[in-house]
């Protein structure tokens, strides 16, 4: 039979075909897997769970599992213990800073700025000094800026409006003191007062002190944090010992109720403000009593005080963890996480906002703060804060000082000046490495 | 005078029982209350609701704790009841060499306190892989140096006759253990069953070391987690409704079994 | 020596060493391994990520001068001290009233008992609400007896005993059981031997029952030792240890040292010093109340 030219080519085409097909085939790999760890948090599991479908509908070929952080005393044990036992995932986005360097010890974290792309991605996102905040001192990247919450003052507007506060006289210890004084009232006559401006908690528990200690004396000292530079002792100064002192006053006076409440005691109305963060927000738009207003300040700094408040700023980062087999595609998904889309989703879901550079002029989110005015508060805020240490005993130091903030502040057995004495003394030993 | 004492002991035990039981229908009253009623003495609430247990399915996977605790509970009773029944049947019946060493061993290690191995025990599970598995929880508990002296104590007890009447028509020792000891041994057997099994199912510590997968946890670890890690957000109704999910196995099982449960318990306490 | 040797495992049941290596296996990766490391981690630090660091004897040093291993140590006797005479004196009470011509002493009995099966988690988190200073019931019904509400769990000079009592209310059941068994021990005959004698009610108690006791007694006592010396989940869900680490157990302070700070090294050596106590107790005990001739 004489072959067709035309035929010919056909066949030698669909030859091709195959050919070029089967390779493709023998050369395409089988869809990557990634896990990823979201916290614990409502509101960021449903985030996760929105991006984590969006990502796996686009990208058949690295598909995400999620697997929400449990809670525990603390998610830094959950962690650790990942890294000890080698069960870390590839990607977790509630790293948090403090807790770094016992993660990069355990040679659990992947050194990000090697990715490619990693300066020019994270440079348009975030502002250079909030970078260079987090990289570590081998000069590199452990963890990649996400979001920051500024925690700031709640407080009730009715309820301080009814007892005759004004919100301006929260602004300094003294103001604050005697609101609570006014506050503090018996109102159904069995006589125990139930009615109070803010309640500090009992909890000694290493992490509450970021709350309330911790944040108050980054207010008070003008932005100082517990080490130096060179990871010395730097919080034995005055105003550590303000910040005592007002925790103890407090509690000394009766101004703040003794033992743990029942229910949220700021939705109940019995407390009239609360140390928090913008995560609040949709907590208590979900569960407040119907005609609950409340607003946000900032948190209170010693009388005389100058300029800007300075604040906490409750960071944590998405780190890919060193164990990742797939660190490019867990690259790959970490962009899309911190996209812009994805940011502005994040923000209107869980509140929290995002290490996002002009956040407040962007156009993409003039919408929502548009729609949000309360967030603008925080946004404004999140230019003045500060995070933790870098430091391998950051939990046990944080332990020492809710040790003395119990001696001191909630049972009142030692001085301001001699706790703040004794948590400085605790913490050289515990840096000196015994 | 004998009638008056006899009141006041009829009248402190009534109020002791009423201590001991008022606390547990305090709890199952204050999982069916809306929050803002919890703090008040009344144990029907007019406002019956069950948001408390909506709540805790809601939040935390109990359903799946729940099995995991039968599985890991079961599985370590069982275990135990066959390992420690055959190594008290050969210290009690066989002959061999070092037999008595290793009682002497068996008695020796009950004497270490359990604290004293966590961290080394939490070492190896991590080196041999076994975090967040069952085989964490399972097995460092399938063989029980209680229920090897419980055991031991007991066959030495049974006549020889059987053994050698057995045998003679040429059975096994494993046999013997299993078809002719066993069945004459069901008391022990459901001694030592009932306290392994309530051992394991309470269990808090061990899993809160090894486990830290929500859907891995057992059903204490998890309440206790709900109640400690915050997640309840103070929501009391919902922390006594997971503590009475908790509790109610165990409380059902105890009505059914009270009898086997109280002797049981007596009867190590006093061979121990 | 060696034949002899020989010769006993000749004849010797084969059956048992087959079924003998279960145990043996367990023991040897469940026992002899863990103790043999934990001795090894006292001379060391190690935070599992990063390499072991041998320190020598630091670890001992340290806990000698640990003020706040000592105040753990010192709230484990100030539990003991409370919880084992409360223990003693309502089991035997309720166990002798118990013992006698009772109705219901079955329901009575399980009753008492239902506490100590329920899991310690359960105990605790109900007992949290209960001593709630503010909100709890037993405020509540003193409040309405016109006393004071106690700061049960939020006082440093409360909170250990508050502890002890839940404790003891917890795991009474179990004591009463022992006691009952104990009693009933006791023949008839001497009780109407000494009735004929003229001893009345109470003299037979204390010259009869309480010493014909002593066994059971030391049971008690050696049990809620070793108990009071595992104290773990009641402080650790109800007050992490405060407040002014009034409640730091023993056994949690070994927790957050190897959990929360990672020092391996140093949770073991206080381990090991916590099995040193518990040994020497428990020994002081037998001694004191360990009577081996009959009454």
């Amino acid at each position: 039979m004489r072959m067709n030219p035309r035929s010919t080519m056909g066949v030698l085409l669909a030859l091709a075909l195959v050919c070029v097909l089967s390779v493709s085939a023998v050369g395409a790999k089988a869809p990557v897997t990634l896990t990823f760890w979201p916290s614990s948090n409502p509101q960021e599991i449903e985030f996760a769970k929105i991006i984590v479908k969006a990502w796996n509908d686009s990208h058949p070929d690295i598909q995400v599992k999620m697997e929400p952080l449990p809670a525990s005393r603390s998610t830094e044990e959950v962690l650790l213990a990942a890294i000890a036992a080698g069960t870390t995932p590839d990607i977790c986005a509630n790293i948090y800073p403090g807790a770094i360097s016992q993660y990069i010890a355990g040679k659990g974290l992947y050194p990000h700025d090697t990715l490619p792309g990693f300066y020019d991605f994270v440079y348009a996102r975030t502002p250079k000094d909030v970078v260079d905040a987090f990289t570590y001192k081998d000069g590199h990247v452990y963890q990649i800026p996400w979001k920051g919450n500024p925690i700031m003052l709640a407080y009730n507007v009715k309820l301080l409006r009814a007892n005759g506060i004004d919100t301006k006289s929260l602004a300094t210890y003294s103001g604050f003191l005697a609101a609570a004084e006014r506050m503090v009232k018996d109102l159904d006559g069995d006589g125990r007062p139930d009615q109070w401006l803010y309640a500090p908690t009992v909890d000694v528990t290493w992490w509450q002190r970021l709350f309330d200690f911790y944040t108050l004396y980054i207010g008070a000292s003008g932005g100082k944090t517990l080490l130096s530079a060179a990871g010395k002792v730097d919080f034995e100064n005055d105003a550590a010992v303000q910040v005592f002192t007002f925790l103890q006053t407090i509690f000394k006076k009766g101004l703040c109720p003794k033992g743990a409440m029942i229910g949220d005691a700021f939705l109940n109305g019995k407390i009239a403000a609360t140390i928090t963060g913008p995560w609040s927000v949709p907590y208590y738009d979900q569960n407040a009593p119907a005609g609950f207003e409340y607003d946000f300040v900032p948190i209170p700094v010693p009388d005389g005080m100058r300029g800007p408040v300075i604040t906490f700023g409750d960071p944590k980062n998405i780190a890919i963890f060193a164990t990742s087999k797939h660190p490019l595609e867990a690259w790959e998904f970490v962009k899309f996480i911190m996209s812009c889309e994805n940011d502005l989703l994040w923000l209107e879901i869980t509140s929290q906002p995002p290490y996002r550079r002009d956040l407040a002029k962007d156009p993409m989110f003039a919408g929502y703060f548009k729609e949000n005015p309360l967030m603008a508060k925080f946004v404004e805020q999140g230019v003045y804060t500060r995070g933790v240490d870098d430091s391998k005993y950051l939990i046990e130091i944080f332990d020492a000082i809710s040790k003395q903030y119990d001696l001191c502040c909630v049972q009142g057995k030692k001085t301001p000046k001699i706790a703040v004495r004794d948590a400085a003394q605790a913490v050289r030993d515990i840096l000196a490495g015994w | 005078m004998r009638t008056l004492t006899k009141a006041l002991g009829y009248i402190l035990l009534t109020v002791a029982a009423l201590t001991f039981i008022y606390p547990f229908l305090w709890m199952a009253s204050a999982s069916l209350k809306p929050e803002n009623e919890i703090g008040t003495l009344a144990l029907i609430s007019r406002n019956f609701s069950l948001r408390g247990y909506s709540a805790v399915f809601k939040q935390i996977p109990i359903g799946r704790a729940l099995f995991n605790s039968g599985l890991v509970s079961i599985t370590s009773t069982t275990s135990v009841l066959v390992f420690s029944s055959m190594v008290g049947y050969a210290l009690a019946r066989l002959r061999f060499l070092g037999r008595d060493s290793i009682f002497n061993l068996v008695l020796l290690t009950m004497m270490i306190p359990g604290q004293l191995l966590l961290i080394p025990m939490y070492i190896l599970v991590v080196r041999l892989g076994w975090t967040d598995s069952y085989r964490a929880l399972i097995i460092p508990a399938m063989i029980s140096n209680m229920g090897i002296i419980v055991f031991r104590q007991f066959f030495k007890s049974l006549p020889q006759d059987l053994v050698d009447a057995a045998r003679i028509d040429g059975c096994s020792d494993y046999r013997i253990l299993f078809q002719i000891f066993w069945p004459l041994s069901k008391p022990v057997l459901i001694t030592v069953g009932i306290i392994t099994f309530i051992g394991s199912w309470n269990e808090v510590l061990w899993p809160l070391i090894v486990i830290r997968k929500w859907n891995m946890m057992t059903m204490p670890q998890m309440v206790t987690l709900f109640h400690v890690g915050g997640l309840a957000n103070a929501q009391v109704a919902a922390e006594m409704a997971a503590a009475m999910m908790l509790a109610f196995p165990v409380i059902v099982a105890y009505l059914f079994f009270q009898r086997y449960f109280i002797e049981s318990l007596a009867l190590s306490g006093i061979k121990g | 020596m060696l034949g002899r040797l020989a010769e006993q495992y000749r004849t010797s049941d084969k059956a048992g060493y087959v079924m003998v290596l279960p145990y043996i296996l367990h023991f040897l990766l469940f026992t002899a391994y863990p103790l043999v490391f934990a001795f090894v981690l006292v001379f060391n630090r190690w935070d599992i990520v990063t390499p072991m660091e041998f320190i020598g004897i630091r670890n001992i040093q340290r806990l000698l001068r640990d003020a706040t291993f000592w105040t753990a140590v010192i709230n484990t006797l100030r539990f003991l001290a409370s919880h084992i005479p409360l223990q003693i004196v309502l089991s035997l009470l309720i166990a002798v009233i118990l013992n006698g011509p009772i109705k219901l002493r079955s329901f009575f009995r399980g009753a008492f008992f239902l506490p100590f099966v329920i899991s310690g988690a359960v105990v605790t988190i109900l007992w949290q609400q209960l001593y709630s200073t503010d909100a709890g019931i037993l405020n509540l019904i003193l409040n309405r007896i016109g006393m004071q509400p106690v700061p049960w769990l939020t006082d440093p000079a409360w909170a250990i005993y508050s502890i002890a009592i839940m404790a003891t209310w917890k795991n009474m059941g179990f004591y009463i059981v022992l006691f009952l068994a104990g009693l009933q021990n006791v023949p008839h005959e001497l009780y109407e031997a000494a009735s004929i004698d003229g001893a009345n009610r109470s003299q037979q108690f204390w010259k009869i029952t309480l010493p014909l006791l002593q066994p059971v007694m030391l049971l008690v006592v050696i049990l809620s030792t070793i108990g009071g010396f595992s104290l773990f989940i009641e402080p650790f869900v109800m007050t992490g240890g405060g407040p002014a680490e009034s409640t730091l157990s023993v056994v949690l302070y070994l927790y957050k040292q190897a959990f929360q700070f990672l020092r391996m090294g140093y949770a073991a050596t206080i381990g090991f010093a916590l099995a040193i106590m518990i040994f020497v107790v428990t020994f002081i005990q037998r001694k004191l109340l360990d009577t081996d001739q009959p009454a």
